[in-house]
């Protein structure tokens, strides 16, 4: 019944929703023109880099802010202080899992690489990166992370500090995050070069503060 | 030379993430430092304001509708001093009432930056979609702080909170990417010339849905729901942060689309918050009245004080209404924090949280009373009391409009907030022997919330330069 009172209401809205999005008129402002027009002096060639790390790179950065804010409240609401799972003793599958990921790394600075003129770039470079970080767990290769030691931890925070400190450090020009002209291509590099590294360990992290423990609790 | 504006969200970012390198519990000095700092900053900005109009910083070079804008004005710069001289205080009291090696302080210093990082780049933001960056920002961030190192009461209230976090800022997502199909950009100045009364339907859907979820966010009645639990299992100095400043975020949202880019498709809509807010008043108060806990009770006067802000959107027509508004959440804000301040300290105290337990502790605590029943009468609304000068304006804008209901419904509150907290010190001011042994408490905690208590009544004197500064920037 309530189930049904839902559906109803959630297909009542849909239905609303689309006969008012086709009605919809040309809108009064074209941004992918503008974006095409600026894209000589963004320092990059693809569109979405140009919009993610130039034009709204100040969103980017607080977005990454948000990514280190959700691992660190995985961090504040507590890791588990249980013997790790027994890891699988399969040779097959850990060998098969190693080739994986070392492939996996190589495809990741590829994609990192590529984020200016194609797709790719940071963040998928970095979500390739976790995935293998994951695979080698659940294979029982990489245990799962405790606290974070010095180490790691600064492996988390590099990118959004590398950001962070470029965008100080532009500052002193007067303009938050305004690259300038000559150097646009490499800073956005830099930048994405740290973001991979710790958007990999942050999303990968994720995963694997979480799953310590398991092996105890069943 | 130093740009007030950009400082006070990169200063807060970068002490939070050194926090986080410096390790578990460590941090705090850093955060202090900051936070003294950002008060600085956040006066610099206020005095430049004040003299000089509002401010605007294309992030980037690009501007509107290519960039992100940034814009501070006199709305913003009162937040931002809100913010930054409650804070402050707080993490003051803060260092004090936490052990050392406690779980739940493992990260506490870290949060605190980023919630800060957000709030004040939410006031200083001028673009729909990097607003919903910082909404996340602060909603996540003040999850965490609920959160963090709890049990599993504590945690269930988090994840409550979560969610009632994530749909609002979804609902409000939602709205600016249909925002954004209708117009193509998501700038608030640029929108204002286009959004006009004769919008398609799509921009009415969006409005509304970006509204419902600011609502939620904001805890109104009736979506005040995840509010209580979540405000009164957080440890104090987290429930404090809270009732302060969070739910403020949104409703300065809220005020800033009505008044900015949604202006022509307000008008008939206005007695809806206004319906919403009375019944919170009424229900909320009548909970506190209730409720035998003492957090709960400051949890549910939230709930109620949170009310009156949502009176003035039908009397917006006249600038007293907006005064009103915003000099109520800056009562509301310094004097809850007190108030949660003095609880804590209350509560540390005895070693437990009924408002029963509380029978003659006045002898023992004397100045967290004084601060709890100070920051009382600036919720009740009794002169010289900042609340008292918020209340003041709104009957005020209410009767020259002829909406005496309105003043009716704001003195009516105040007769409630009397009797939940007059409920307290009624039963510490009993000449009965104290039933739980007082353990000491450090006396920096008793002391930043006498000074936060008194701030919130004496701020009734200064009420006239904080209304200079909040029309310094709002005039079109």
């Amino acid at each position: 019944m309530k189930t049904a009172a839902i559906v109803i209401g959630a297909a009542a809205f849909a239905a609303t929703m689309i006969a008012a999005l086709l009605d919809l008129p040309p809108s009064a402002i074209h941004l992918p023109r503008l974006v095409d027009a600026n894209l000589p002096v963004s320092g990059v060639t693809h569109p979405v880099t140009a919009v993610l790390l130039n034009f709204r790179g100040y969103d980017t950065m607080l977005e990454i802010g948000v990514l280190l804010l959700a691992l660190l409240i995985v961090l504040a609401v507590g890791t588990h202080d249980g013997a790790d799972a027994a890891p699988t003793a399969d040779p097959m599958l850990q060998t098969f899992a190693r080739l994986a990921a070392s492939l996996m790394a190589l495809v990741a600075v590829y994609l990192l690489w590529a984020g200016a003129r194609q797709p790719g770039g940071a963040f998928q470079a970095g979500a390739v990166l976790a995935a293998a970080a994951v695979l080698l767990h659940l294979a029982g290769v990489l245990p799962a992370w405790r606290e974070p030691g010095a180490l790691l931890r600064s492996g988390l925070a590099a990118g959004f500090l590398v950001f962070l400190f470029v965008a100080m450090a532009l500052l002193s020009q007067g303009t938050l995050l305004q690259y300038p002209h000559a150097a646009a291509g490499s800073l956005i590099l830099l930048i994405e070069f740290a973001l991979t590294i710790s958007l990999g360990l942050i999303l990968a992290g994720l995963f694997l503060f979480l799953s310590g423990g398991q092996g105890s609790d069943s | 030379m130093i740009d007030p504006l950009i400082w006070l969200i990169l200063l807060p970012l970068a002490w939070a993430t050194l926090a986080f390198l410096l390790g578990p519990g460590r941090g705090a000095r850093t955060a202090i430092a900051g936070l003294s700092l950002q008060l600085w900053l956040a006066f610099d900005l206020a005095m430049k304001i004040g003299a000089g109009g509002p401010a605007l910083h294309a992030v980037g070079g690009w501007g509107a509708p290519l960039g992100i804008d940034l814009a501070a004005d006199g709305l913003s710069a009162v937040m931002l001093l809100l913010a930054q001289s409650v804070a402050l205080p707080l993490a003051l009291y803060a260092r004090a009432y936490f052990a050392p090696d406690k779980t739940e302080t493992r990260y506490f210093w870290p949060l605190i930056g980023f919630l800060l990082a957000g709030l004040n780049a939410l006031f200083l933001s001028a673009d729909l979609f990097n607003l919903y960056v910082t909404l996340e920002l602060v909603g996540l961030a003040a999850v965490g702080l609920v959160a963090a190192g709890g049990g599993a009461a504590q945690v269930a209230a988090a994840l409550r909170y979560l969610f009632a976090a994530l749909l609002g800022s979804s609902m409000y997502l939602l709205g600016v990417a249909l925002i954004y199909g209708a117009y193509g950009t998501v700038s608030l100045v640029t929108l204002e010339p286009l959004l006009t009364a004769d919008a398609p339907r799509i921009v009415w859907m969006a409005g509304g849905l970006m509204l419902a979820g600011l609502l939620l966010k904001t805890a109104l009645f009736p979506f005040h729901y995840w509010l209580p639990p979540a405000h009164a299992s957080a440890p104090a100095p987290v429930s404090a942060l809270l009732s302060a400043l969070v739910v403020k975020a949104s409703f300065y949202l809220i005020l800033r689309l009505w008044l900015g880019p949604f202006a022509p498709l307000v008008g008939a809509l206005a007695w809806l918050p206004m319906l919403l807010g009375a019944g919170a008043i009424f229900w909320g108060s009548w909970q506190a009245i209730r409720t035998p806990h003492l957090k709960m009770l400051v949890a549910w006067s939230t709930v109620a004080q949170l009310g009156y802000l949502f009176l003035i959107f039908p009397l917006l027509a006249t600038t007293g209404a907006l005064q009103a508004g915003v000099m109520q959440a800056v009562a509301h804000g310094l004097a809850k924090a007190a108030m949660f301040m003095a609880a804590g300290v209350l509560i540390k105290a005895t070693g437990q949280d009924m408002v029963a337990g509380l029978a003659g502790v006045a002898q023992r605590l004397p100045l967290t009373l004084f601060s709890f029943g100070l920051a009382g009468v600036t919720l009740m609304g009794l002169p010289p009391s900042a609340g008292f000068l918020a209340k003041w304006l709104l009957i005020e804008a209410a009767l020259a409009q002829g909406y005496w209901f309105i003043a009716l419904v704001a003195l009516a509150g105040g007769l409630l907030a009397a009797g939940y907290v007059f409920r307290v010190l009624r039963q510490a001011f009993l000449l009965a022997p104290v039933a739980y042994a007082i353990a000491a408490v450090p006396r920096t905690l008793e002391w930043t919330a006498f000074a936060l208590a008194t701030a919130s009544v004496l701020l009734g004197l200064r009420g006239v330069e904080l209304m200079a500064l909040l029309a310094a920037g709002s005039a079109p």
